[in-house]
């Protein structure tokens, strides 16, 4: 079943028509289903991080259309597309965008409290994310006096807190060191086998593409080919290397 | 390219840095001009001396220079804070301590320059305008704006002073801190050290404190001596109070959990700038309250002036005839003032006897002495004095139990040898006569016998009533003309050691005391407004600044919420509240603390409860400054929402 279906997505910065109009997505189609852990590879400049501000609803294509769990993305006016992505959204990011006035309980509830939930549940959540990426000890801690894996793995709970359709990863290992980067994808993971929450991860890193299940790779605002993996994950890993080198090096 | 021009282009980026910076020094150039304009007017230095102006100056005065100082040395920091990881940067590229000062003095210079012909043309405008409008409202007459080149002078120097104090604490912080330091400058997170509840309740103690002290204390003329010392203790215990206050609040909201979260980004924002702003609130907080606390004693004393003047003077007009001096006849009395459209209500004459004595230092010095069977008269209830007693007439009124203040003030004199002495046995504290000080009330054998013993001048005190006092300007000068022509035809007088004659026979009337006191008292009323017009500029100007120059990691923070699904509304919303809080909180701890100065200080006038109309007063100026700061509050909001919501 497909969670999130993108239909021919175009992007141009610019007008179409006029001179130095940029083309940053040309004619994307893509299908996630349910359950996925996906990747989107790509060089810089390719149009990975556009495309995910598409699909989140953050940014609006020139054409084509995003429907998640059947609704029609763009659609909405900004109020509801916002309730929208607290609700049914989960993000994180590179640089973890947490709120620094408030500790790591506070910072994964926020989305709750957003949507009012009552105090009882955002206990109940928080304990139960917190002990499954085991940063129950670092609850009342703020952002500055934690580590970088801590902080992402914080941000990973914060996105989940509201049982998301989806969860975008935007170069969420971009910041951390390779111990940090395994702890992150080992967690994305879990997320995608124990939750059965479907993640969509943008990024260069090959490594971390290497723990998604599919790969697919855009240049030049399109999508030039897809990997699936079928073996285990070193396996994989030398898999994606190879077709990189055949994409022309990232 | 070379480097300078790299300098330069990221100074043309960066633009909007420095012209905040500039801003702000142009405001403070204005606001120490603007002070200035005032406290050396001519006018104003001359009534310095005479009156109680000094007192109304001292306190916001110094309340004044220190937020000067406060603000140019604040902008300052900001604008170094914002420089210094810039510096940082340019410090790993190569560039030496000796050119960083270079360029931090030679761009400081050319801000601070032109930041003072910007401050003190404006001053000159806005001084100009404040002159015009409150002179419009205020009815002082030989008052005028005018400029001297001391104002100019005391300006700058005052300005350039506090700014080469500021831009070298910043030189020795840029040189002293490593490079890394430097580079990441705006990441270094400011704490409050010293947390703790019991802190902030030891603030909130000295300013209770202290405010109990100053109403225990303001309760006769000496209350005023401590006034600054309360005033201080309320100050130091409100910055203390505040520099825990969220904290200490938070901590108690947590406890309730439901709550705590519902408005969870509203309150740890708020903690987070208050840890910052503490100072700011502080001094908000101060002016605040010394704009209200002085605009309404001053304003108060100004509306009373009419109640005042007719305590003091019980009869429209009085004054003293002899037979050769000031001896119009009743019908040419009735003539003049009739002639005004004023008649004559009532016209009362009592015989009093004067005499003058010289003290050791030449200084001469009157006494009226009146006979009992007149004072009686004229009494309601009717007084006893036995020979060789007299009853001290203070002529004036007394807080305070009249014991205590018993003037032992016997008469005596020499006859045929033997020593005369008249004892004070009673003492009279109401004030009865126009144009009388002390009087002394004799048993009639006894005066008799003084004025054959003693040389002095047998008088006439008149009291008169008019019709309408508030119209009798005119018919007091009329008289004036009318005394000054009989007496220039009489003879002088032949007394011992009479003073001159226009010290004897002068007219003092009600309207003449009620526009003398009206001027002084206007002359406070202008000054004191004056001063709250600036305060309230300089206080909104910090609040302003406060909220702006962090408006970059404001933004971030923003960014922040909406990647999480934050609305534009519930956007709005916090935005809303906080602005409310910061603009709102000093202006209601300011108006707490005034409303609390004044009723302890209207201990000397008797209590609040005597005085309602002084409340009355205060909520009405608070009215005023609530309604004005609130337009202020919203331009505020509506400033943020642009740069922070709408561009979305």
């Amino acid at each position: 079943m497909s969670v999130l279906e993108a239909r021919n997505i175009v992007k141009v910065y610019g007008k179409a028509e006029a001179e130095g109009a940029t083309t940053a997505l040309n004619g994307i189609q893509l299908s996630v289903t349910k359950g996925e852990f996906l990747a989107i590879m790509g060089p810089s400049g390719s149009g990975k991080t556009t495309l995910l501000n598409i699909l989140s609803g953050i940014d609006k294509p020139t054409s084509g259309e995003v429907l998640l769990g059947g609704v029609m993305l763009h659609d909405m006016d900004a109020n509801s597309l916002a309730q929208f992505r607290r609700k049914q959204l989960g993000f994180v990011f590179q640089d973890f965008n947490l709120l620094d006035s408030l500790t790591v309980k506070e910072n994964i509830m926020l989305p709750m409290i957003l949507e009012k939930k009552s105090v009882s549940e955002m206990e109940e959540k928080v304990q139960e994310l917190a002990g499954l990426f085991e940063i129950e000890d670092i609850l009342h801690k703020y952002p500055y006096h934690i580590s970088g894996g801590q902080q992402q793995r914080t941000a990973v709970s914060r996105a989940l807190v509201n049982d998301p359709q989806i969860i975008y990863a935007d170069e969420p290992t971009g910041n951390l060191d390779s111990k940090s980067s395994t702890t992150i994808m080992e967690c994305l993971e879990k997320v995608v086998k124990e939750l059965s929450t479907t993640v969509l991860l943008v990024t260069h890193d090959v490594f971390a593409a290497s723990y998604c299940q599919r790969i697919v790779f855009i240049r030049d605002g399109a999508i030039h080919s897809s990997l699936e993996k079928k073996s285990e994950r070193t396996k994989f890993l030398d898999e994606v290397m190879e077709h990189l080198t055949l994409l022309g090096g990232n | 390219m070379t480097f300078q021009k790299i300098v330069w282009k990221m100074a043309k980026y960066h633009y909007k840095k420095y012209l905040f910076y500039f801003l702000c020094n142009s405001a403070a150039v204005l606001f120490i001009f603007v002070f200035m304009t005032l406290y050396l007017n001519e006018y104003i230095v001359s009534v310095k001396q005479i009156e109680g102006l000094v007192y109304v100056l001292s306190i916001p005065g110094a309340a004044l220079i220190m937020f000067t100082i406060f603000f140019i040395s604040y902008a300052h920091q900001i604008f170094m804070k914002k420089r210094r990881s810039e510096f940082g940067l340019f410090m790993t590229l190569g560039m030496t301590n000796r050119d960083i000062a270079k360029l931090l003095l030679l761009e400081n210079s050319v801000i601070g320059l032109v930041a003072l012909i910007v401050g003190l043309g404006s001053g000159v405008i806005i001084s100009r305008l404040i002159f015009w409008l409150l002179l419009k409202s205020v009815d002082i007459t030989d008052f005028a704006f005018q400029l001297n080149v001391n104002m100019f002078t005391y300006t700058v120097g005052a300005f350039f002073i506090v700014f080469i104090i500021s831009i070298g604490q910043s030189l020795y912080m840029t040189m002293s801190r490593n490079i890394i330091d430097n580079v990441k400058t705006e990441k270094i997170t400011e704490n409050t050290a010293h947390k703790h509840p019991a802190i902030g309740g030891i603030g909130v103690a000295i300013v209770v404190g202290s405010i109990v002290g100053l109403y225990v204390t303001y309760t006769d003329s000496d209350g005023g001596e401590y006034l600054l010392l309360w005033a201080l203790g309320t100050f130091l215990g409100l910055y203390i109070a505040l520099n825990q206050l969220t904290s200490f609040l938070i901590g108690l909201i947590k406890k309730n959990k439901h709550f705590y979260y519902r408005k969870l980004l509203y309150l740890t924002s708020l903690d987070y700038k208050y840890k910052q702003f503490t100072t700011i609130m502080t001094i908000v907080t101060i002016m605040i309250m010394v704009t209200l606390l002085y605009s309404t004693i001053v304003y108060h004393l100004y509306k009373e002036t009419e109640k005042e003047v007719v305590e003091q003077n019980p009869y429209d007009i009085g004054y003293i005839s002899t037979d050769s001096k000031n001896n119009l006849s009743a019908e040419e009395l009735d003539r003049i003032f009739a002639e005004y459209g004023n008649p004559i209500r009532e016209h009362l004459t009592f015989p009093i006897y004067f005499h003058f004595q010289e003290d050791y230092d030449g200084y001469t010095y009157q006494l009226a002495l009146m006979p009992l069977s007149v004072f009686n008269e004229f009494s309601d209830n009717p007084y006893l004095v036995q020979p060789n007693e007299l009853i001290y007439h203070l002529n004036h009124e007394v807080t305070g139990e009249i014991e205590s203040l018993y003037y032992r003030n016997d008469l005596r004199f020499s006859s045929n040898g033997e020593e005369v002495i008249y004892e004070t046995t009673q003492v009279i504290a109401e004030k009865h006569f126009n144009y009388l000080g002390d009087l002394f009330i004799l048993h009639d054998a006894d005066l008799a016998d003084y004025k054959e013993n003693i040389n002095g001048m047998d008088a006439t005190l008149h009291l008169i009533h008019v019709e309408n006092w508030q119209e009798s300007e005119a018919a007091v000068l009329a008289l004036e003309h009318a005394f000054h022509d009989y007496n220039a035809k009489t003879p002088l007088l032949d007394v011992d050691h009479v003073p001159l004659e226009e010290e004897l026979f002068y007219i003092d009337s009600r309207v003449d005391g009620y526009e003398s006191t009206m001027n002084a008292n206007g002359i406070s009323f202008f000054v004191t407004i004056f001063f709250s017009i600036l305060f309230f500029i300089g206080s909104f100007l910090l609040l302003y600044i406060q909220l702006f120059s962090e408006v970059d990691k404001e933004e971030q923070r923003i960014q922040k919420l909406y990647r999480i699904g934050i609305t534009s509304k519930e956007v709005r919303k916090l935005i809303s509240q906080e602005i409310t809080t910061l603009f709102m909180l000093p202006t209601l701890l300011g108006l707490i603390i005034a409303l609390l100065y004044i009723i302890a200080m209207a201990q000397d006038i008797g209590g609040i409860v005597e005085n309602p109309l002084m409340l009355v007063r205060f909520f009405m100026l608070a009215g005023i400054y609530f309604v004005i700061l609130t337009v202020f509050m919203n331009f505020a909001r509506k400033k943020m929402f642009r740069d922070l919501v709408d561009f979305k």
